[in-house]
């Protein structure tokens, strides 16, 4: 019982803590205006970077936003990792690799879901599939990013302890786990188990990798590898956030809200508290 | 003192008289790829040792940053400090999300360094890494304020010594980036390094009352006081305009009345006032557009109507919002229906982008730029042109503050192609244009040997671009090349980077603002507007 409850502990922790910490960006002061161009929904300008302030009296024509730029571009940089492909070809590999092989790793889970409650064996063999290849992506990119870190004189100079400590974290998770899912038990068979709620007797190996995971799930809302929080809010509220603040808009009304807090805390500045 | 590539992070506590040295700069493009076509930096003073913090790379750009005695330091270390704290709390809620973020998220993937001009000029100097400094702020940051780094210490990189000299260093450091975020741009995460950097900027104005003379005191301060940042007041600006209309005349045989505090006008013309000092042609080819389209404009000249500047975005939240409260309002007295920003870069981004969320409602007026006015004018064939008189190379530089910032980037194109035939894009250019090299106050911060670093350094790849633009024509001294910047701030440094190469004198090589080729080509008027007098060196 005590891994049943261990693992639902830890994935629950996952969700809470990263929902949390999306929390706490959301509900942040409105922000003065960083806009950076290009910005993906400004509707036939995104290509090469313009905006509506390039329209005479911008102020009193329609926005014409594109939603589905931005989604695409959103979408490009989720899955594809795209600006790092264009900016730094040769870390992408390793970091798409590793991100991808996390990707499958996500749908491995839910197709073992799936299978549990149609046990067919197409499923089972998709399952199966995906899984080999999301070990497989996971644990190359991972170490690639790991001896880049160790090996490239740069990189290292700005690596901490704490981060090679996530990536190692991260890599014995993928070790353990290929060798319990390969030679111990068979991941179906396991999540049966841990599903119908019948005490779990893992071996040595199955226990030290699930007590990882564990771990990796309840560790990775804390630290920076919730950057799949920060990325959301750092393109979509900050740098492509362009709403003008106009009479009428939410902006506006955002702003007469906050007014009602002014700051509490002054600068000391002899310019400024004089 | 390290070599440039040796340096590390914790080195900005090291007790050394200099931590790197400028050794090493990106060869430049022909004619200037021979021996001797620049001169050396400046030598450190003895006396400037004593007195400034010369230990980070020898450069001065903080000249108010003055060592204190030493039971003073620490209180100095206190109450930078007590600043970082305050970033992070109400005072500072304008950033908050965005800081946090930049704080908190960085993978040091370095796909951020290889964008910085900086660190390009310097061949990879590891000072100028764009997250050298913010790293140091990071690691200050944990050593005090997170749980982390206050039990891990080191494990979570919470490992610098924090002193007086780590502390002037991070100051000085914040002072060797344009602000031009073209790092931002290219980060996957969305992080911005630029925009950290004013952040330790602010600490330093707000909490410890340090920022350079040339953008605070002879800045902001100067502006509040006497309406400019240049000094020149009302009656100094009406004489300045009283010229302009007599040069306009002898020029083009035109009498122009330029229209000041034109009540309830459509638009509200606003200059860098440094134009009408430096380069008054600018303000005065606007008006001779604007009066022969036919527009109902004005000049203000009522205490912070007539200076578009605010140097408060480079440094300081507090400055840049009175500034731009009483701009805002001196629009409103005079009753105009908008504000038109001239070919002032930051004043574009200040005004439009800084500003727009400082007030609401009633309090603003809606702020425009003059680029799509003017393309408009073009456009419409409201003003007609003969492109064949701006018959010489003309290539564009991007302001950042106007293209990156702003998503301004065709209307000054579109007005460049149509009148200038011999047009020829830098590589790159618009939204990935690089920083002519006198962003965020750099192009006026003139103390001690601070002019060495921008001329070096800073806007050594904008001059190199400017060279590969022109190609072979460089070489031809019979032929003008003309690098059109329609910005006030980049102008100054253009200026400055022309002269300290002796482009001009040696190459032929100009600069100026649109509007002057506008008026160039305007085919009523038949003397030529730009004249290139300048003499050639032998
Ligand atoms: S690109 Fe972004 S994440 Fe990578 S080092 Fe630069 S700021 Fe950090
Ligand atoms: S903002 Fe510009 S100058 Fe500053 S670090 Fe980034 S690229 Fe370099």
């Amino acid at each position: 019982m005590f891994f049943n409850i261990y693992m639902i502990l830890a994935v629950s922790c996952f969700i809470i803590f990263s929902a949390y910490k999306a929390w706490k960006f959301a509900k942040m002061p409105i922000h003065s205006r960083l806009d950076l161009y290009p910005i993906p929904k400004e509707a036939g300008r995104a290509e090469y970077g313009g905006s509506y302030y390039e329209e005479i009296e911008w102020w009193n024509k329609p926005r014409a936003i594109s939603h589905i730029g931005e989604i695409k571009d959103m979408l490009l940089e989720m899955l594809f990792i795209k600006k790092l492909f264009v900016k730094q070809k040769r870390l992408w590999w390793a970091s798409y690799s590793f991100h991808l092989g996390i990707y499958f790793l996500f749908g491995w889970t839910l197709l073992l879901l799936i299978n549990f409650a149609l046990p067919l064996e197409f499923i089972s063999y998709i399952t199966s599939t995906v899984g080999i290849m999301g070990f497989t992506l996971a644990f190359i990119g991972n170490f690639l990013l790991l001896m880049r870190r160790i090996f490239d004189s740069t990189l290292k100079k700005y690596t901490t302890p704490q981060e090679f400590f996530n990536l190692i974290l991260i890599l014995s998770v993928l070790i353990t786990g290929i060798y319990a899912w390969t030679t111990c038990i068979s991941p179906q068979q396991f999540i049966g188990q841990l599903l119908s709620f019948s005490t779990l007797q893992p071996g040595g190996a199955v226990t030290v990798h699930l007590i990882l995971l564990g771990v990796m799930f309840i560790y990775i809302p804390l630290c920076k590898m919730n950057h799949y929080v920060g990325k959301y809010f750092a393109f979509h509220k900050v740098l492509w956030e362009n709403e003008p603040n106009l009479p009428g808009s939410n902006v506006e009304t955002k702003l007469i809200e906050a007014a009602v807090h002014p700051p509490q805390t002054k600068w000391s500045a002899p310019h400024i508290s004089q | 003192m390290s070599k440039q590539l040796d340096l590390q992070l914790k080195d900005i506590d090291k007790k050394t008289d200099r931590l790197v040295e400028i050794d090493s700069l990106m060869p430049l493009s022909a004619p200037y790829d021979k021996e001797g076509m620049e001169p050396d930096f400046v030598k450190v003073k003895d006396a400037w040792k004593e007195k400034y913090c010369t230990s980070l790379d020898g450069i001065i750009g903080v000249d108010t940053l003055v060592r204190p005695s030493t039971p003073e330091e620490d209180k100095f270390v206190h109450k930078f400090i007590n600043g970082l704290a305050k970033l992070f709390a109400d005072s500072n809620k304008n950033f908050l999300q965005p800081l946090t973020l930049t704080m908190e998220y960085c993978v040091k993937c370095n796909t951020c360094s290889e964008a910085c001009h900086i660190y390009k000029s310097t061949n990879q100097n590891e000072l100028y890494r764009p997250i050298f400094r913010s790293e140091v702020l990071r690691k200050i940051y944990k050593k005090y304020f997170t749980r982390g780094g206050k039990l891990l210490g080191k494990f979570v990189g919470a490992d610098i010594d924090i002193n007086w000299e780590t502390i002037a260093r991070l100051g000085e450091l914040a002072y060797r980036c344009n602000l031009c975020r073209r790092c931002a741009q290219t980060c996957p995460l969305g992080l911005d390094n630029g925009m950290l950097t004013r952040e330790i900027r602010k600490i330093f104005s707000q909490e410890l009352g340090i920022a350079p003379t040339f953008l605070h005191s002879k800045g902001s301060v100067r502006q509040l006081e006497t309406g400019s940042s240049t000094g020149i007041t009302k009656a100094a600006l009406l004489d300045n305009l009283e010229f302009m209309e007599e040069d306009i005349e002898e020029k083009t045989g035109r009498k122009i009345k330029i229209p000041i505090d034109k009540k309830s006008a459509d638009i509200l013309l606003t200059h860098n006032t440094g134009e009408f000092m430096a380069w008054p042609e600018n303000p005065a080819a606007f008006a001779i557009l604007f009066e022969e389209a036919g527009l109902n404009w004005t000049l203000s000249s009522s205490m912070m109507g007539y200076d578009n500047v605010n140097y408060g975005i480079w440094y300081d939240d507090n400055m840049a919002q009175k500034i731009a409260l009483q701009q805002f309002q001196a629009a409103k007295e005079l009753g105009v229906r908008r504000i038109v920003i001239g070919e002032c870069g930051h004043a574009h981004k200040a005004a439009a982008i800084s500003a727009d969320r400082m007030t609401y409602g009633e309090n603003k007026v809606p702020v425009e730029s003059c680029l799509p006015i003017l393309w408009e004018l073009v456009r419409t064939k409201r003003l007609t042109f003969n492109p064949a008189k701006n018959n010489f190379p003309v290539t564009l530089h991007d302001p950042c503050n106007v293209v990156r910032q702003m998503g301004i980037v065709q209307p000054q194109r579109n007005i460049i192609k149509t009148i200038c035939p011999g047009f020829r894009e830098m590589t790159p250019h618009g939204v990935d244009n690089y920083c002519c090299g006198g962003g965020s106050g750099f192009a006026i911060m003139q103390s001690l040997n601070f002019a060495d670093f921008r001329n070096k350094v800073s806007t050594r790849v904008k001059f190199d671009q400017i060279l590969r633009a022109f190609g072979d024509d460089v070489g031809n001294r019979d032929i003008v090349k003309y690098v059109c910047a329609p910005c006030s701030n980049c102008k100054g440094a253009i200026r400055d980077m022309l002269a300290y190469y002796q482009a001009t004198d040696k190459f032929n090589i100009h600069y100026g603002g649109l509007v002057e080729l506008m008026v160039n080509a305007l085919s009523t008027i038949d003397k030529p507007y730009l004249t290139f007098t300048d003499e050639l060196m032998p």
